[in-house]
């Protein structure tokens, strides 16, 4: 094995499917044989709270359940105010994975706060850190809505980048989803590869 | 081996220990507990209590008749049933008898910040704290093992970071669950019973006597000298320039942060295991407490005369929630890089669902300026700053008897309102209502009815139609109760039927005789009530007021379109169509 093991940050808000995510995500790499500890910062999900998910996967026993700020290797975002919330906590070579969506905070639309004046896309792209933006809205199509099923999204983007094997991925996916969702599961993690084969990191 | 998260092994720890009646009350991070037990391991009588201290004293019941017995609850719920732990504390065990709380360290959920362990020192019973998911499944086991051997309630804290954590746990998929009645004792008697025998008779040999006698000092005694060779407590001798004493998570942040270190890792956090507290004070330069919550085990050893840094360091709340292993980091290897979060990101303050009828309350509330104490419930949102309905709010129950007590202060010339949810009204809020009754008070009640403890994730209530041991025959009715216990006016109405709940709740409000109001709708996203058609803000009637954001829906945003300009719009996927941001709107904008 020579990937002794990775810190992953998986953030967004309620009601993206996070925690499948890292349930599919975990499930791989159990079966490579690592240990694993994924410890989920969960607001109040159901009521548009941020999600924050640390997974940890190494050769050796995973001791600390949260990931230090400073040693992260990859951060999978699918909001991207939460993106902005975890870029101090990447390595130096870490790097991003953010997608344009975005859920007004109460705050701000309560003007309890005042909104970020920059454009937040181009915040995480000059964050010096090797970054990935997807902007769902470009793969909208009237036959496959997309933010629906960004977690599979994001599944195949990462396994295409990592180079992991997408037979083995599926395969996870049919073992855990219910059997009426297998389909549009698979069609959304096929998107998902050929969306990462375009993909052009930044800078 | 299998993955699981803390409160899957705690479950799968009472199965293993052979538990046969496990109750308690909801509340984050501990619910799941009960969710686990009752789902996977069918042999188990598990209940849902009407409240904490119901649940503990179901628990305590169990004990005495010999099987061992489990009580979930999270800390703020243990404050209600700390009167049953006191009873229960010092006397004859037959059945292990273990409470697993859950401490919600880090204000996860929103919780106070409270700890648990304060309950070991105040009755003095063992505390046992897991770091991980196998030592989760572990002391669950070990927790009932003590409770007999000892015969005390055992403590099982878990925290937020525990609950949620999901690692690795070795499992006999072929066990085959085992009960067994052990019945020890015939009686079963709270200390008081018990310190006037001691002083009285200690040393009688008469049978009568001695069938009541529990030396309970003497248990925990044995318990605290045993304790210096238990194996949930670990030192690790290493380098003698910094020691910590830890137990909890916060064992895996020193570790991975100081690796150097020499540390005693406590699984049994209180008492504490004396001895081996003082090999390792002689063995390092520096010894350091690292541990959540409050300075407690820092105090306890302290006491001992034993000079640690805990809190002079590590300064406790507000100026922290709880350890990360950047803490540690910061604090004691300072030349460590700083990495800091980047400035002016907003918060996300929680919102309602959409649809939820507690919105509808929210807004009649505001619109006539009636002024209204909220319980915790789905609710109390309406406390936040951008809706301003509540002006009250304390503890689970309490809002009928604040009601109250403000109009009886005011001589009800200005009647407040106690809002409570229908969990809140069966867990402690019904003698509330009876309390007012009997004393003459014109309170007004709205009870929201929405068939479940929503903000927990909807367990049952007693009204409610579904649930662990529920039987129609079984169900309690709110309108029924409140009629039996006095009230003279009650009133059910459908929360959607915006104009009928307003009336209702304007004429409880006028009249001058105590009255309750039941407003009834399923919470929708327990229930997932079917969606109507979304509604959409016509951006030329428009004038951006902003009196529908401030209903608190959790569809309705206010966004920079394309061209840069604000406008205030409804989020057609999360829109259920309840159609209540329509009646806030004065210039008609907003239509389905
Ligand atoms: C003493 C206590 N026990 C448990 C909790 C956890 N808790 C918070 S809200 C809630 C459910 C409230 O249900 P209900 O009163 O029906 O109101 P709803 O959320 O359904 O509107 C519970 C159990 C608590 N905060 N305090
Ligand atoms: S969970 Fe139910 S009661 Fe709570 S906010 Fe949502 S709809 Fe309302
Ligand atoms: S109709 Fe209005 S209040 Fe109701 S869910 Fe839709 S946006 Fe929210």
């Amino acid at each position: 094995m020579q990937d002794t093991g990775k810190n992953i940050i998986i953030a967004g808000v309620g009601g993206q499917g996070i925690l499948l995510f890292s349930n599919l995500l975990s499930k791989y790499y159990m079966k490579l044989g690592y240990e694993l500890k994924i410890s989920d910062v969960i607001g109040l999900g159901q009521r548009g709270g941020g999600v924050e998910s640390h997974f940890r996967y190494s050769t050796k026993p995973v001791l600390s359940p949260f990931i230090k700020a400073g040693d992260v290797d990859y951060l999978l975002s699918f909001e991207q105010t939460e993106t902005l919330r975890y870029l101090h906590c990447l390595k130096e070579d870490g790097i991003v994975f953010s997608s344009t969506f975005e859920l007004s905070t109460s705050s701000v639309n309560t003007r309890l706060e005042k909104d970020m004046p920059e454009s937040k896309t181009e915040l995480i792209k000059r964050s010096g850190l090797k970054t990935f933006i997807i902007d769902p809205e470009e793969y909208k199509s009237t036959d496959f809505d997309i933010s629906k099923m960004m977690n599979i999204v994001m599944l195949a983007i990462y396994a295409e980048f990592r180079g992991y094997s997408h037979e083995e991925m599926i395969q996870i996916v049919r073992e855990s989803v219910p059997e009426k969702f297998i389909a549009g599961n698979i069609k959304a993690y096929e998107k998902g590869i050929s969306i990462a084969r375009e993909m052009t990191p930044n800078p | 081996m299998k993955m699981m998260n803390g409160n899957e092994a705690v479950a799968r720890g009472a199965f293993e220990a052979g538990v046969k009646v496990a109750s308690g009350f909801p509340g984050t991070p501990s619910t799941e507990v009960m969710d686990y037990t009752q789902q996977r391991y069918p042999d188990i009588y598990c209940e849902w209590s009407t409240n904490e201290k119901v649940g503990l004293e179901v628990a305590i019941g169990a004990s005495f008749a010999g099987y061992r017995s489990l009580a979930v609850m999270k800390t703020v719920g243990l404050h209600v049933a700390a009167d049953a732990l006191g009873g229960a504390a010092g006397s004859q065990i037959n059945g292990g008898l273990v409470l697993v709380v859950g401490d919600d360290v880090g204000r996860i959920a929103g919780d106070d910040y409270n700890d648990v362990r304060h309950y070991g020192n105040m009755f003095n019973i063992p505390v046992l704290e897991p770091s991980d998911s196998q030592e989760a499944k572990d002391l669950m086991i070990r927790a009932f093992e003590i409770s007999e051997e000892y015969s005390t309630p055992v403590i099982l804290k878990i925290t937020s970071v525990i609950c949620k954590t999901t690692s690795a746990v070795a499992i006999d998929e072929d066990y085959t669950y085992k009960v067994k009645c052990r019945k020890k004792y015939t009686v079963s008697f709270s200390k008081v019973i018990m310190t006037t025998m001691m002083m009285n008779a200690k040393g009688s040999e008469h049978p009568k006597l001695v069938k009541c006698f529990n030396d309970f000092p003497a248990h925990m005694k044995r318990l605290a000298a045993d304790s210096n060779g238990f194996d949930i407590n670990k030192l690790e001798l290493k380098g003698n320039k910094i020691g910590v004493i830890t137990a909890g998570t916060p064992y895996f942040y020193t570790k991975e942060v100081l690796p150097d270190a020499s540390i005693l890792k406590l699984g049994m956090v209180m008492p504490l295991p004396e001895k081996l507290i003082r090999e390792l004070a002689a063995h390092v330069e520096k010894l350091y407490v690292i541990e959540d919550g409050h300075d407690i085990m820092e105090k306890n050893i302290k006491d001992l005369g034993i000079v640690v840094i805990g809190k002079e360091l590590f300064p406790k709340f507000p100026e922290m929630m709880r350890f990360t292993p950047d803490i540690i980091e910061e604090k004691l290897l300072p030349d460590a890089p700083k990495r800091t979060l980047m400035e002016g990101i907003p918060f996300r303050l929680p919102v309602s669902c959409a649809g939820c009828s507690h919105l509808f309350i929210s807004q009649i509330l505001r619109k006539h300026k009636i002024k209204a104490s909220a319980d915790v419930t789905c609710g109390l949102i309406g406390c936040f700053p951008h809706m301003e309905s509540y002006s009250l709010q304390k503890c689970m129950g309490s809002s009928i008897a604040l009601a109250h007590g403000y109009n009886v202060a005011t001589d009800h010339k200005e009647k407040f309102v106690g809002m409570i949810g229908d969990g809140g009204f069966w867990a402690t809020g019904i003698n509330g209502l009876m309390n007012l009754i009997f004393n003459d008070s014109q309170s007004t009640t709205i009870i929201v009815d929405n068939s479940c403890l929503a903000m927990t994730g909807g367990q049952h209530v007693a009204s409610s139609e579904f649930g662990f041991n529920y039987k129609p025959e079984n169900k309690l009715e709110i309108a029924k109760v409140c009629e039996a216990i006095g009230v003279k006016d009650i009133v059910t109405v459908d929360a959607y039927e915006f104009e009928n709940l307003e009336k209702a709740i304007l004429n409880a409000v006028k009249a001058d005789t105590n009255s309750v109001v039941i407003v009834e709708k399923p919470c929708v996203t327990k229930f997932k009530l079917p969606k109507g058609d979304a509604y959409s803000i016509d951006q030329e009637l428009c004038t951006q007021c902003r009196k529908c954001i401030n209903i608190g829906c959790l569809a309705i945003e206010s966004k920079k379109g394309k061209d840069g300009k604000v406008e205030i719009v409804i989020n057609e996927d999360l829109c259920v169509g309840c159609g209540l941001c329509s009646t806030a709107c004065k210039f008609d904008a907003i239509k389905s």
